[in-house]
């Protein structure tokens, strides 16, 4: 009698998911992760709440300065930094075992001949880790609860961003450790692998601060710059399609790495048409680069009248700066005006004029240095100010237009006075112990079971 | 000297012509073989011969130089030997932490295979004492018991098991021996043994198999003839007059 016919790959799809799931629970380093993030976030968010109370209570003698209280820069970027930590060193560890232990136990030769593509295996081990991300974000859950009770403001669009960022970094660190599991012979490789590459991005983005040219173009495509835009608001198709493509990038690696049968040449070969294919992409990408503010306090916008004006500029404008890179008005300018005027205007070129050397103390010996020029159909102008104030009138006049703003609602600012000591007990104890119940409970039944 | 490869008949796997290198060492040297459906063929040969490295280029999961795998006359790929060929490596520890009975549940549900039919590999094996332990604890001898539980387990007409009897007293051996006849009644097996007593008492049809060099295939009295013993030789007697 011929054996019957086996079920059909999405029910083993389904019971894949099931043992990939128990795997990963099974695992004590997914809830040491959980309990150190419980730790470290609970940490951030007293002291930010704590700092955030601080000012606030300036803020509230003197209400002009209200509009500087913004829980985004003061609670939730400073929060959700733990959860950067967790991510960059602790997260490779609990994602390697994915492909990594299936590997070292043998099990992989066996999941390779069910009738699942190494494509379908890699996606299905990813949605285990992406399901388990979600329980993760437990601590981070509590913050908002906690401050939300606190009567803390929140603005969702921006909010859901900062979560959003973490969650496309995640899964470009998880896919990177997919990667190096697959390449790698041992768990530890696959660690130093993850680790070199995590942290490689953490020191590029250290090392080109403050640089120009080619270097900075490629720090900002650093994760952790990438990352550091979804902290402020700003949603930016480069930076999506950026971190996307990475992970998709470093998936598909995976899938071509446990491929079996495939010579390591054809491997390396496949990798390299990937890598051209990922370039050509990307480079189409930030071609047709569009952003969102989604900041409550249009921290990324020019008043609507602007930015409407800017818009319809035919020409080009150009724009001379004689400033250090390390200058810190050129600093301010990037990412004030200028960052604004490269998303609006649509032919601008920015050059930036060699300032010569500096004095004795520091300071340029270039008459020049610190004057911005600027050009519109054969009109120059030129000044020292940094400001949008007295920049987009400079601009106005070039064009031969005249720009009335918008009335705009003032961001009014939420100072507020509180106190998240209280809350500690869920971060330090409460959570850490749930993860140290769980992680033993896995520990404990193996040496019951082994013992009985 | 001419080897038989077996003749070509209807349902069969054929293996033409397969190369592998490791390095700069041939490891396995235009290997080509028949498989008739239904029998128990061995593939003999000391450590080291090739036959994992055999087995394991059959299914696809090593890259090879050269080589083919048929069936029906038609070469198979990737997806297609999924579907007809399941191979139980040796020494593996898949899902070690958990319970052996969480393991064996998986494969029968991811394999298709009937409640009843766990109970009984479960009964057949001996298996009823170490359900509720986690893999790594277990001996060599359950450890190789459950792989062959998740292998019998596999729908795939062609089962290639690696060192089966491994760990194995000669009752419980003998006993395993007796399961995979019942189970041959559907299926084809193809086992890799480097004990030649063992090889002896279950396979229909022997490959010789010697660094990585095919010395031949047939029943034990065709391989007799092809090495100039008597019809009665032991395996053992006709590997050591081939090689």
């Amino acid at each position: 009698m011929p054996l019957p016919e086996g079920p059909s790959r999405a029910r083993i799809a389904r019971y894949l998911l099931g043992q990939e799931l128990r795997s990963l629970l099974l695992s004590p380093a997914l809830w040491l992760l959980l309990a150190i993030v419980s730790i470290l976030v609970g940490y951030s968010f007293i002291q930010a709440v704590a700092l955030y109370s601080q000012a606030s209570r300036t803020a509230l003698s003197f209400p002009e300065l209200a509009a500087g209280m913004n829980p985004l820069d003061g609670i939730l970027v400073p929060t959700f930094g733990a959860y950067y930590l967790g991510e960059t060193l602790l997260l490779p560890f609990v994602a390697i075992r994915l492909i990594g232990l299936d590997k070292e136990s043998g099990a992989l030769k066996l999941l390779l001949q069910l009738p699942l593509s190494p494509l379908s295996l890699c996606a299905i081990k990813l949605a285990a880790m992406g399901l388990l991300w979600l329980l993760t974000l437990l601590p981070a859950g509590l913050v908002l609860l906690f401050w939300h009770k606190m009567g803390g403001h929140l603005h969702l669009p921006e909010t859901a961003l900062l979560f959003a960022g973490h969650g496309l970094y995640s899964l470009v660190v998880v896919t990177i450790a997919m990667f190096a599991a697959a390449i790698s012979d041992s768990l530890p490789t696959a660690a130093m692998i993850s680790l070199a590459v995590t942290l490689g991005s953490w020191v590029l983005d250290f090392a080109v601060s403050g640089q120009g040219g080619t270097m900075a173009l490629l720090g900002s495509f650093s994760l952790t710059s990438m990352l550091h835009r979804f902290e402020t608001g700003l949603l930016a198709t480069s930076h999506v399609a950026a971190l996307l493509g990475l992970a998709l990038f470093f998936f598909l690696l995976t899938t071509f790495w446990l491929r079996p049968g495939r010579t390591t040449l054809s491997r390396l070969g496949a990798s390299l048409v990937l890598v051209g294919i990922l370039a050509s992409l990307l480079a189409g990408v930030l071609q047709t680069s569009s952003a969102l503010d989604l900041s409550e306090n249009r921290r990324h916008s020019l008043n609507p009248a602007d930015s409407r004006a800017l818009r319809h500029l035919e020409g080009t404008l150009t724009m001379t700066i004689h400033l250090d890179r390390r200058d810190s008005r050129l600093l301010d300018l990037e990412h004030g005006i200028l960052a604004r005027l490269r998303r609006a205007v649509p032919h601008l070129v920015v050059r930036y004029a060699a300032t010569g050397a500096t004095g004795l103390f520091g300071a340029s010996e270039d008459p020049k240095y610190g004057l911005i020029e600027y050009t519109y159909e054969g009109r120059h102008d030129q000044s020292y100010s940094n400001s949008a104030e007295e920049i987009l009138p400079i601009i106005y006049r070039l064009a031969g237009i005249t720009v009335r703003a918008e009335p705009v609602p003032a961001y009014p600012g939420y100072p507020l006075v509180a106190d998240a000591g209280p809350t500690g007990w869920w971060f330090y104890l409460v959570i850490p112990l749930l993860c140290l119940a769980a992680g033993l409970h896995g520990m404990l039944l193996n040496f019951y079971q082994t013992h009985r | 000297m001419t080897i038989e490869t077996g003749g070509s008949r209807d349902g069969e796997l054929s293996v033409r012509g397969l190369s592998k290198r490791f390095g700069g060492s041939r490891v396995l040297s235009d290997i080509t073989f028949s498989v008739i459906p239904g029998e128990i063929l061995g593939l003999i040969g000391p450590n080291g011969a090739g036959k994992t490295t055999l087995l394991e280029s059959i299914t696809g999961l090593c890259p090879v130089e050269s080589g083919t795998v048929c069936r029906h006359g038609r070469e198979l790929g990737p997806e297609e030997r999924r579907r007809i060929l399941w191979y139980q490596p040796d020494n593996i520890l898949p899902f070690a932490r958990q319970r052996v009975a969480t393991t064996l549940s998986f494969f029968r549900h991811v394999h298709g295979a009937a409640t009843a039919e766990l109970d009984e590999l479960i009964t057949g094996l001996a298996l009823d004492a170490i359900l509720a332990k986690p893999l790594q604890t277990l001996s060599k001898g359950y450890r190789r018991r459950v792989l062959l539980a998740i292998a019998l387990l596999s729908r795939q007409p062609l089962l290639m098991l690696d060192e089966p009897f491994d760990g194995f007293d000669l009752r419980q051996a003998l006993s395993v021996m007796d399961l995979l006849r019942r189970h041959v009644a559907r299926r084809t097996m193809i086992l890799s043994i480097h004990q030649l007593s063992e090889a002896e008492k279950i396979c229909d049809r022997f490959l010789l198999l010697d660094q990585g060099r095919l010395l031949g295939i047939g029943t034990l009295e065709t391989l007799a003839r092809q090495a100039g013993l008597a019809p009665d030789a032991t395996l053992e007697e006709v590997f050591l007059a081939l090689t």
